[in-house]
């Protein structure tokens, strides 16, 4: 590789925030990764010991931009089972609407971004305004189209009218058309299959040995979700299935993505159409009493794990988050491995990581030691040639 | 899925290198020391079918440091092993070989409180940006930013 | 108001730069709500390209460049050295609540407060994160601001009598003579 520094530049739109791996590669084949997660390191944890329990889940929910419902709803809901509180009903199937409102717009988003990584910017620009409309909905309910600020510790914080519940269900048909058209196009689109077929595959024994979530893991076979593994909000009661692959390559993924999309809509509409009467949210005490909890929720992502200890007082002690995305970046490493260079946007993208691909790669030739600088965009090209050359099969 | 594992097969299994008790339905604790983790780690994956490490909680409680380790497995059961560590030198072997995913965790534990985990050689930053002097570790409860440090960033105003 | 003056190639040059701009846009670090936001303002909904507005991944085709999110220590100097790699003439934008003073992570361990304490910001957007309007009225608010600077011949004018070039909202403050 050419001693050529690029500078280190935001790459392109459609790539979020930053992370840094060296690749280590031999020509074009990699043979080990390594990880520079400190772009992004705000120091939320240690802050969030410094704020009781209002003012800290505004702080906890910008964690991530895509997921923050998620990680509000953890939180709330493990300090709720620390002081031992149960919220009514309707608080209840208001947070999982929310919730799987979330879900859609994420696997919309990941979908889009997906196909803008092998060149098929029609599918970016589709799904992109799909979107929108689950946008609107979350708008009209909450106010806001990112960071709903809907949950507080004993319930919701707003409740959702009549009106609130028609708009969203008229949208609702019109959303599950649309999805039906990518199910149809990720079973007979050639563009899509050969270019995810085979690329960045991880068995079922790999998946569990690096801790893979999510639906990672689960287009590995891997059978765990922990909406019905680990019961929270009304998920024992609506009915909905787990999706699941075997393929367990970048096209599993994605056909486990869109599964959800259709079981994520019916769940929506089952809440919406059963809405229970009641209170919206119950007094919290201030203070909640000593102890510890590991409460766990299924983030679009994966597995989303908050490991909360309180001691008595109004604020927490030791909040510890691990997000899914951290938990597959080893399982993205060891897929990685003896793939071509040219792959890593797709299989990055595929795991559809939170803090995520990079702007820099380092390149350390391994023969020569020299090291070089490519940027995402020289990368995805040569990713689009690979897969455009007649020797293709 | 399997059966649920109970608190009595638990406390059988390790009954040497650890105690255990039931915290939530769903929950087993082990207390174990830090020279026992291998022994119990193994022990959790080989005898109580746990294949999965959810994650390896970090904490300071005042005294001591706390390393929880939560594992689980197709039986459903969260089985989490915690132990502690002294304030002033705090080393745990590591368990990145016979559990790869902890490797990520093990970097960024070490980054944020300075726990060592012997047996590794790369164990460099993963989480804290180039320019951070060595043996501060943020997130201890006795730490505080020194106005005189250079934790990085830009040094100087700006033009 | 100002007549723009100079050779006929260098009036094309203005009048290309105020009709389409190309964008950049760099993440300091955040949670990413407002980068999706400015992706969002390229989608079929809002639609910028139709305006010739480009987001570009290189700094050195840009004339503008978003910073989103709050600056991390890592992302400090890098902010910097892609600023600097920008031609002449340049806009900032930062966005949200973070760009302005570090939003929700304001004072924590790993944070520098502002984007301005980086580098010189030409408007500020509100918001957590910003709408995609919000973000596409900040782009007028440059063009105009780049239009003015082409009238003056420089950014200088708004440097002297002691007015910051900083703003807080979308306003224009008039330069007092």
């Amino acid at each position: 590789m050419p001693e050529v520094i690029v500078p280190i530049g935001p790459h392109h739109p459609a790539l979020k925030e930053p992370v840094n791996f060296k690749v280590i590669a031999d020509g074009e084949k990699i043979i080990r990764l390594d990880l520079d997660l400190s772009y992004n390191h705000r120091g939320i944890e240690k802050a969030a010991e410094q704020r009781d329990f209002i003012r800290v889940l505004p702080l906890i929910e910008r964690v991530c931009g895509i997921c923050s419902h998620s990680h509000t709803t953890v939180f709330a809901k493990g300090i709720e089972e620390l002081m031992q509180l149960e919220i009514p009903l309707r608080a209840q199937y208001i947070r999982t609407i929310i919730a799987e409102l979330e879900r859609i717009h994420s696997h919309l988003l990941w979908l889009g971004v997906a196909a803008h990584e092998i060149g098929f910017n029609t599918l970016f620009m589709w799904t992109w305004s799909d979107r929108e409309a689950v946008q609107d909905t979350l708008e009209e309910m909450s106010g806001n189209r990112v960071h709903y600020g809907m949950n507080e510790v004993g319930g919701v914080r707003r409740d959702l009218t009549p009106e609130q519940v028609n708009a969203a269900l008229v949208r609702l048909p019109v959303l599950e058309e649309r999805v039906k058209k990518y199910v149809d196009m990720v079973n007979n689109q050639k563009t899509l299959l050969v270019r995810f077929k085979g690329i960045g595959k991880l068995s079922k024994e790999e998946a569990l040995k690096y801790g893979a979530v999510g639906p990672t893991a689960r287009a590995s076979g891997v059978d765990y979700d922990v909406r019905r593994d680990d019961p929270y909000l009304v998920y024992a009661d609506v009915p909905w299935n787990v999706v699941t692959d075997t393929n367990g390559d970048v096209y599993g993924r994605t056909r486990v993505r869109i599964g959800e999309l259709m079981e994520s809509i019916g769940i929506v509409r089952y809440c919406l159409e059963n809405l229970p009467e009641g209170p919206i949210r119950v007094n919290a005490p201030k203070t909640a009493p000593k102890g510890e909890i590991l409460s766990r929720y299924e983030a679009p992502r994966g597995e989303l794990v908050h490991f909360i200890r309180t001691n008595g007082t109004d604020k927490v002690e030791r909040v510890d988050i691990r997000t899914p995305t951290l938990a597959n970046w080893t399982s993205v490493a060891m897929c990685l491995v003896n793939q071509n260079l040219a792959d890593i946007p797709v299989i990055v993208a595929a795991i559809d990581p939170c803090l995520s691909c990079t702007s820099r790669i380092t390149v350390i030739n391994s023969d020569n030691k020299k090291e070089g600088l490519i940027n995402f965009d020289v990368l995805r090209k040569r990713f689009r040639t690979r897969y455009q050359s007649p020797e293709r099969p | 899925m399997i059966d649920p594992i109970t608190l009595d097969f638990v406390r059988e299994k390790i009954q040497d290198i650890g105690t255990a008790e039931q915290v939530r339905s769903n929950r087993i604790r082990i207390t174990t020391t830090p020279g026992r983790i291998r022994d119990v780690i193994r022990s959790v994956q080989e005898l109580l079918s746990c294949d999965r490490l959810l994650t390896i909680s970090a904490a300071d409680n005042g005294k001591t440091l706390e390393l929880i380790y939560h594992l689980t497995g197709s039986h459903r059961m969260v089985v989490s092993i915690a132990l502690e560590l002294p304030r002033d030198a705090p080393q745990v072997p590591t368990t990145s070989d016979i559990l790869p995913p902890a490797g990520i965790y093990e970097r960024q534990i070490h980054d944020l409180f300075g726990i060592l985990f012997q047996g590794r050689s790369d164990l460099k930053k993963i989480i804290l940006n180039e320019d951070w002097p060595e043996n501060e570790y943020p997130l201890r409860k006795d730490w505080a930013p020194d106005p005189g440090t250079f934790y990085g960033g830009i040094k100087g105003e700006r033009v | 108001m100002a007549v723009i003056t100079g050779s006929l190639s260098q009036r094309l040059v203005n009048w290309a730069r105020v009709k389409s701009p190309w964008v950049t846009l760099f993440n300091s670090g955040g949670c990413n709500a407002c980068d999706i936001e400015v992706i969002a303002c390229l989608m079929p909904r809002f639609d910028v390209e139709r305006f010739g507005i480009l987001v570009k991944g290189s700094p050195r085709h840009a004339d503008i460049m978003i910073v989103t999110g709050h600056v991390t220590l890592k992302q400090a100097s890098r902010l910097r050295r892609v600023w600097e790699q920008i031609p002449e003439p340049k806009y900032v934008i930062a966005l949200g609540a973070c760009g302005a003073s570090g939003g929700v992570f304001h004072g924590l361990y790993h944070s520098v407060n502002s984007v301005d304490s980086v580098i010189p910001v030409d408007a500020f957007v509100v918001g957590c994160p910003p709408r995609p309007d919000e973000i596409i009225n900040a782009v007028v608010t440059c063009l105009n601001l780049l239009k003015e600077d082409i009238a003056h011949g420089g950014k200088e004018w708004r440097q002297t009598k002691g007015i910051k070039n900083s703003k807080n909202t979308t306003e224009i403050r008039e330069v007092i003579q």
